[in-house]
């Protein structure tokens, strides 16, 4: 038999086919993927990550949109400021189907010495429309009965008040029905100020709580007769009543607020988790180049058996698609388990799911997420590969090979180009996106130039005379140190920690600082015009020395903008930008005769004192450019369901920071002081002798009794409200980042393991030549302080440079980050850094000469 | 006359600043036996990773079977070795993560050969490893893993075969049965055998016997 046997057409082929790569690559794959476990562990993290943030965010998104009717009470929502709604507009919502008309506001519970502000809820017969109210007893109802109220535990709790007990609210007393168990409507009701108290529908009339001027709304809800389109249903209703200044909902965005907030959120965790899988990248590339060194013999035995060296980049690339195939499946899976914890760890905050959830999309993006990272971080070491020589079975050494760019540069920059794609196409905020890919690009590329500098400097340093410092400071620049890459990986998720905790800390420090000086320390609502004078008697007989400031208060919508004649009208608008957001439902309206306080004129004039020419309005400058007004141009509102309109006198700086009140548009006093309102009220208690404000005792309780129709708000239980989420965002962030650091940890155990040989090697020959095993540690403890030493110089600047700008040039916060805590941060991360170190470098301590030098 | 299967004409290697081989003249006729011998570093497996397309000469010409290397790049040199050239190693360079059997099948399946788990398991018999076609290189004795070896070279029925100190990693004992194994097996193919070696005795086993020294050929004997 010859050689000829094999056809000629065969022997030509100028690369095998897939099939048999495939055969090839299987069999010299181990299935315990030994070699490629550093691929699978930083895939896995970052893929699980991704997969758990996806499924979650879309389950809350889904629970959303599939409980959209119950969060929103029916298929149609519509709420009005002041007033009930008209015999016309009734009429309309009856012709759609069956109508719930309730009513909500701020309003004071009493109860013995108790004072709480109470977020008031008047309920109709027809109420729930959808699902039923749950009390604590076990009973499902819908409105109370009149003279009972149903309370949120948290009413009950501060009142101090069971079931079966009274308590009052405006001077007129109720008789506590239940304890609320599961309200079905609540988190479409928005963000309010105190506990929700459940009342009858004739409640808020009879207790003088909805007198004209008073800031109620009127809530309608409407489950429709037929089914029919809620969207259409909704802009018939405001074309038909165009100066009702009607916020409509409909059952497919029933709280818009909260979707908004986990589209953001969920956003946001997916960049830091894609940021985390890029670091798993670094530990990907790694982990395949070190592979693929150890495979160099094998390599060359399939170049001398005949394989090219595109038989060679297809069998190693199946060989790596497979471990990518198993570390992704195992992330995927990873994340879809966790979901459920994590859901659960949310608790009672919004709506998920129950159970495990598979999200397609969700999994197939973290899948595609991590497919590009492998594609971009293993790209230049396959091509490597293709390029290891047969003739390194013949020679120990053969020169290093340079990087064939012409094969890895298409792959890198579409993989690159795509992972880039992928997050824009997907982003809740385009720019925030490109903002945050921009900064995280510019962030690793910073990382390892410093790493690369650092090298070069560890090299240039004074060779240390201690031979086994000298070893420790060798082993950050030897050849194939992989410092550059640790001080990358690592000082990403390092900066990260430092980044939060001093953001986290200085925006905790400003809540509870800064904010409490700046901001009154109460709001007062629905105060009579015409007792203006008795409320300041009020306050300073109970606080004297508090500073009262009072300014008319009214609701209304802006309904057109724009020259005369040529007006936009805002029902017309496709969409409402997010700085134009004062166009969006009913905003606070008030009047004045001089400019108010913290506010300056940047174009126009102010009207004289006594103004009564055509009415004239003053616009925020920032609503002005984003809508693009102009002097003399023409303004609508609705107030009270009456079309008013004034032209544009002038334009205001706002100094939004003063947290007191502030109006975008504040009108010339004939505008509106004809219309039925009350004032409002800020109140700023003096400071004490030892530098804090105290609350007098007896103030709520006397401004209740004398103002029972008024609603007063506290700031501290909002600023307290405040803290907490911004702590749970925080813990947010944080368990994402946390997988950032993690990724690098991987990378830095996979970068041991990959010179466990050699730095087996170097400890036997330190232990010949007889270094203790305690003097070992000591040179591994030395190399990896130094490098911890080094990330802490890198990662502490550079995170609190960041957090710096965010807190100080984003938020416009003052920087008060609370250091001990950022340090201890940080020392957590290097502590687990070190610990993992010197953990992976057991078996370097505890290899024994006599054995090691035996098998040399 | 028949055509050579081996064709050089002063061939060299130089590599850095050193001159490896300095003009070699050597042909080689279908179905001889040549022993090329020479103390270490007088060039023997420079020359074999030539005469393999391993290694690209910096000079002269070289033609094996039928193909002229000095043209071909590194992959046209690697897809010529395809089923005409078997290579066995000193030190076995079977695929660690291979079984026998998958070994022995991978030239033949880089050569596109259908059934080539069959073949590979017929090979393997015929060089007394039928028994041990599940087993790892790590699994097998230093013997049994050069059998392999020269069952892959084998497999796809080269016209050549290259042998590089093939009994140098064993025992006298082991080794002289692989030489006997070897030689029986390209006498039932009917290959050409190049071996290099140090070992006069394994080099009286040749028909033909090229001596190298400092990078030339010393002497060329045929017997």
């Amino acid at each position: 038999m010859s050689g000829d046997s094999l056809s000629a057409a065969a022997l030509q082929r100028r690369t095998i086919s897939w099939g048999t790569a495939w055969r090839i690559a299987r069999a010299d794959l181990s299935w315990r993927f030994r070699g490629l476990r550093l691929l699978l562990a930083c895939l896995f993290l970052g893929v699980a990550a991704l997969a758990a943030i996806g499924t979650l965010t879309g389950s809350i998104q889904r629970e959303l949109d599939s409980r959209g009717r119950l969060i929103l009470g029916g298929d149609l929502g519509l709420e009005v400021w002041q007033r009930d709604l008209t015999g016309p507009e009734l009429r309309a919502l009856a012709a759609l189907g069956k109508v719930s008309i309730g009513t909500r506001m701020q309003a004071m519970a009493t109860a013995g010495e108790a004072t709480v502000p109470v977020q008031l809820k008047a309920v109709d017969g027809n109420w729930p429309l959808v699902g039923r109210l749950r009390l604590a007893d076990g009973r499902t109802v819908g409105a109370p009965p009149p003279g009972e109220a149903w309370l949120a535990e948290g009413a009950a709790e501060r009142l101090g008040v069971a079931p079966g007990q009274r308590f009052a609210i405006a001077g007129r007393l109720l008789t506590v029905g239940g304890i609320i168990a599961d309200e079905p409507d609540r988190l479409g009701e928005g963000f309010g100020w105190g506990v929700p108290v459940i009342v009858d529908a004739e409640f808020p009339g009879n207790a003088g709580l909805t007198q004209t001027g008073s800031q109620f709304r009127t809530r309608a809800r409407i489950a429709f007769a037929t089914e029919q389109d809620p969207a259409a249903a909704a802009d018939r209703l405001k074309h038909r009543f165009p100066a009702s200044g009607f916020a409509l909902r409909t059952r497919d965005k029933a709280a818009p607020g909260a979707e908004n907030f986990v589209a953001r959120m969920g956003q946001f965790l997916i960049l830091v988790g894609l940021a985390a899988l890029v670091i798993a990248g670094i530990g990907i590339g790694l982990g395949v180049a070190s592979w693929l060194e150890g495979r160099r013999a094998s390599i060359a035995t399939l170049k001398v058996l005949g394989a090219t060296s595109a038989d060679i980049a297809r069998i190693t690339l199946l060989q790596v698609a497979a471990a990518s195939l198993a570390g992704i499946v195992a992330g995927l899976a990873a994340g879809v388990l966790a979901t459920p914890l994590l859901a659960a760890a949310l608790g009672s905050l919004i709506p998920v799911s129950p159970g495990f959830v598979i999200d397609a999309p969700a999994l197939a993006m973290a899948a595609t997420y991590g497919l590009l990272v492998v594609l971009v971080f293993t790209a230049p070491p396959l091509a490597r590969a293709r390029a290891f020589p047969a003739m390194a079975l013949m020679r120990a050494r053969i020169s290093p090979l340079a990087l064939p760019w012409r094969h890895a540069l298409l792959p890198v920059a579409a993989g690159l180009a795509a992972i880039a794609a992928l997050a824009l196409a997907t982003a809740a905020q385009p720019w925030v996106t490109l903002g945050f890919l921009g900064g995280a690009a510019a962030a690793l590329a910073l990382l390892a130039l410093t790493g690369k500098g650092l090298r070069r400097l560890a090299a240039r340093l004074p060779r240390p005379r201690g031979a086994l410092l000298r070893t420790a400071m060798a082993n950050l620049h030897r050849p194939g140190s992989q410092v550059p890459a640790l001080v990358t990986a690592l000082g990403f998720g390092l900066s990260a920690f430092v980044l939060l905790a001093a953001v986290q800390t200085s925006m905790s420090a400003n809540i509870a600082a800064r904010v409490p000086q700046r901001a009154p320390d109460f709001f007062v609502l629905d105060i009579p015009r015409d007792r203006a004078g008795e409320f300041r008697a009020a306050v300073a007989a109970t606080a004297p020395g508090a500073q009262v400031r009072m300014v008319p208060n009214l609701r209304g919508a802006i309904l057109a903008y724009g020259p005369p004649g040529l007006m936009t009208r805002v029902a017309d608008l496709p969409k409402i930008a997010d700085n134009a957001w004062a166009l969006r439902g009913e905003r606070g309206l008030t009047y004045a005769d001089s400019v108010p306080e913290g506010n300056r004129l940047t174009a126009g004039r102010w009207w004289p004192q006594g103004y009564a020419g055509p009415p004239l309005v003053s616009v925020d400058e920032r609503l002005a450019d984003a809508i693009g007004l102009h002097l003399g141009d023409r303004l609508a509102v609705s107030v009270l369901g009456v079309e008013r309109e004034a032209t544009i006198a002038s334009f205001r700086r706002i100094d939004w920071d003063s947290l007191g009140f502030n109006y975008v548009l504040v009108f010339s006093p004939n505008m509106l002081a004809d219309a039925p309102h009350n004032l409002a009220a800020t109140i700023d208690l003096p400071l004490g002798a030892d530098g804090t404000k105290h609350r007098p005792p007896g103030l709520l309780r006397a401004l209740v009794r004398a103002f029972p129709a008024a609603s007063v708000i506290e700031t501290g239980p909002i600023l307290r409200d405040a803290r907490d989420l911004l702590n749970q965002v925080s813990l947010a962030v944080l368990a994402a980042a946390g997988v950032a650091v993690l990724a690098g940890i991987a990378v830095l155990v996979g970068a041991i393991a990959a010179a466990r040989a050699a730095r087996i090697y170097e400890t036997v020959i330190l232990r010949v030549l007889g270094a203790s095993r305690r003097q070992v540690l000591l040179v591994l403890l030395g190399e990896f302080g130094f490098l911890a030493l080094l990330l802490a110089l890198i990662a502490l600047p550079l995170g609190s440079a960041v957090g710096w700008w965010i807190v100080v040039r984003l938020f416009e916060f003052d920087w008060l980050p609370n250091w001990p805590r950022v340090l201890a941060v940080l020392a957590g991360g290097l502590a687990l850094v070190l610990g993992f170190a010197m953990a992976a470098s057991l078996p370097v301590l505890r290899a024994r000469p006599a054995q090691v030098l035996r098998e040399l | 006359m028949t055509t050579p299967v081996i064709s050089a004409r002063a061939l060299t290697l130089t590599l850095g600043q050193t001159e490896i081989l300095k003009g070699i003249d050597l042909e080689v006729a279908p179905g001889e036996t040549v022993a090329l011998l020479g103390p270490s570093g007088s060039g023997k497996s420079s020359l074999m990773a030539l005469l393999t397309g391993i290694e690209r000469a910096s000079g002269g010409r070289l033609a094996v079977a039928g193909s002229d290397f000095a043209d071909l790049s590194e992959d046209a040199l690697a897809r010529a070795r395809r089923g005409r050239i078997g290579i066995v190693l000193q030190a076995f360079h079977l695929l660690p993560t291979m079984t026998a059997l998958e070994n022995v099948a991978t030239p033949l399946e880089l050569a596109g050969q259908p059934d080539a788990r069959n073949r590979a398991a017929e090979e393997l018999a015929a060089v007394g490893l039928g028994h041990r076609l599940a087993h790892y290189p790590a699994q097998l004795s230093g013997g049994e893993q050069q059998r392999v070896a020269i069952a892959r070279a084998l497999a796809p029925r080269p016209p050549l075969i290259f042998a590089d100190e093939p009994t140098g990693n064993l025992d006298a004992a082991t080794g002289a049965a692989i030489i006997d194994l070897l030689f029986a097996r390209r006498e039932a193919t009917g290959a050409t055998l190049v071996i290099i070696t140090h070992d006069p005795d394994l080099a009286q086993r040749c028909g033909r016997i090229v001596t190298l020294a400092d990078g030339r050929i010393a002497s060329d004997v045929r017997r």
